[in-house]
């Protein structure tokens, strides 16, 4: 089977390999996502790529030092994750409360060869708009790398909704035009404010990797055929949008099916699973 | 008396798939020194089974397609849900294995043999099988050997 595409937004949580080198990042894993699964060798989260018909993952760390004195994944521990397989491809995450954040990110990217940063407003706890980010903002248009935002519902308890509302990403999508900014889970239950930004700012971009009730086929058809006609993804939006799974909150295997049978063209499918990543992440991909 | 208990992992790689575990059944009643006794078999996932068929693969298909017939991933469209389709607390995530658990209630949980002059006696075509209904996941499974050396 030919492996072909991306899922852009994986959290490596339940990796027994990382856990029995950092056992911090269990705890992490139960108290700060609050997952549950059983912990798994590398293999199964390679095997679930296999499933999917993907070749690689994005994944993702957390730096809630201010907010939360958490930090799930260090830049270093992603790093070293991704050393275990070329399969992966790794993102960092910086506190943006904190002064020095430009310059960990310049030194996540520069030094230990990460791709793109993850911010997720309503864990660190700063609205996207406020301008204490915006520093870290700037750094990432100077390094070209992506920013992928998680945006919309929040499970975690403790974390406010309002700091992941779609509109306060207009702000940084305008004032950044050189920034390539995804929003993740269709930012979800904002959808259609959503999707007004990213026809608005090429530069804005979403993911599929929204979950909140039913299933990943009946959740996605609503989202993206009813709040939404597909037709604007389709013809519109075709390369703004990113297959992304979530994992583990929900496997790989069942986002991409449910994404291939939303009703998509094939060319539509391959630049949703694929090229638009590709895109994104450069020689990387 | 001899009482042992193996616990024994096993590594699915696909979403449905019928593993073979008659092998690692034989080898622990064979370590245990037992001659006589029973040889009990548990998984300890509730979307995954155990179950004994014949060993060949045309039937491991038929167990599989028929069981997802039965109890499919996803409920046919239009007819009914799954209430186990809500946020989980506990988990961090949504239930939607419905389907699998529903599986691994029809193929059943657990399996038990005899043990005669330290052999499984078990039918010649016989084969214990792990049931992964939720797959590829690193999966846990118990072998208990109870016996008389």
């Amino acid at each position: 089977m030919l492996l072909r595409g991306i899922d852009f937004h994986t959290h490596p949580l339940l990796v027994r390999e990382m856990i029995a080198r950092h056992p911090e990042l269990a705890r992490a894993a139960r108290e700060v996502y609050f997952i549950g699964n059983n912990f798994q060798p590398l293999e199964s989260f390679l095997l679930e790529l296999d499933l999917a018909g993907l070749e690689k993952a994005v994944v993702l760390p957390m730096d809630a030092t201010t907010a939360r004195h958490e930090t799930v994944y260090t830049n270093e521990q992603i790093a070293e994750l991704c050393t275990l397989s070329p399969r992966l491809i790794g993102f960092a995450s910086v506190d943006p409360h904190q002064p020095d954040a430009p310059d960990r990110l310049e030194a996540a990217v520069r030094g230990m060869g990460l791709h793109g940063l993850k911010l997720a407003p309503a864990l660190q706890g700063f609205f996207p708009d406020d301008r204490l980010a915006y520093p870290v903002y700037e750094r990432a248009r100077a390094l070209n790398i992506p920013i992928l935002f998680h945006a919309g519902m929040s499970w975690e308890p403790g974390s406010r909704l309002q700091y992941g509302h779609p509109m306060r990403f207009e702000n940084v999508a305008a004032d950044f035009p050189g920034l390539r900014i995804v929003l993740a889970h269709l930012a979800w239950p904002w959808v259609v404010d959503a999707v007004a930004l990213a026809l608005k700012y090429p530069n804005l971009y979403l993911d599929t990797s929204a979950l909140y009730f039913d299933n990943p086929r009946d959740f996605l058809r609503y989202a993206m055929c009813h709040q939404v006609p597909l037709t604007v993804f389709e013809r519109s939006l075709r390369h703004q949008l990113l297959f992304g799974s979530n994992y583990p909150r929900v496997e790989i295997k069942n986002m991409a099916r449910a994404v291939r049978g939303l009703g998509l063209s094939e060319d539509c499918l391959d630049l949703v699973f694929r090229t638009n990543a590709g895109k994104l992440l450069g020689s990387k991909a | 008396m001899i009482i042992k208990l193996e616990r024994i992992e096993v590594q699915s790689r696909k979403d449905l798939e019928m593993i073979d575990i008659t092998a690692e059944l034989e080898r622990v009643v064979a370590e245990s020194g037992a001659r006589n006794g029973i040889v009990l078999a548990m998984t300890t996932h509730t979307s995954s089974g155990l179950l004994v068929t014949e060993g060949i693969e045309c039937l491991e298909r038929d167990v599989l397609a028929h069981l997802e017939r039965l109890a499919p991933k996803e409920p046919p469209e239009g007819s009914y849900g799954y209430w186990h389709n809500r946020y989980l607390d506990y988990d961090g995530r949504l239930g939607f294995n419905a389907g699998d658990h529903l599986k691994s209630i029809l193929g059943g949980v657990n399996c038990f043999f005899p043990i005669e002059n330290g052999k499984v006696v078990r039918g010649s075509r016989q084969r214990v099988y792990f049931v992964e209904y939720d797959g590829p996941l690193a999966r846990t499974a118990f072998i208990q050997v109870i016996g008389e050396a």
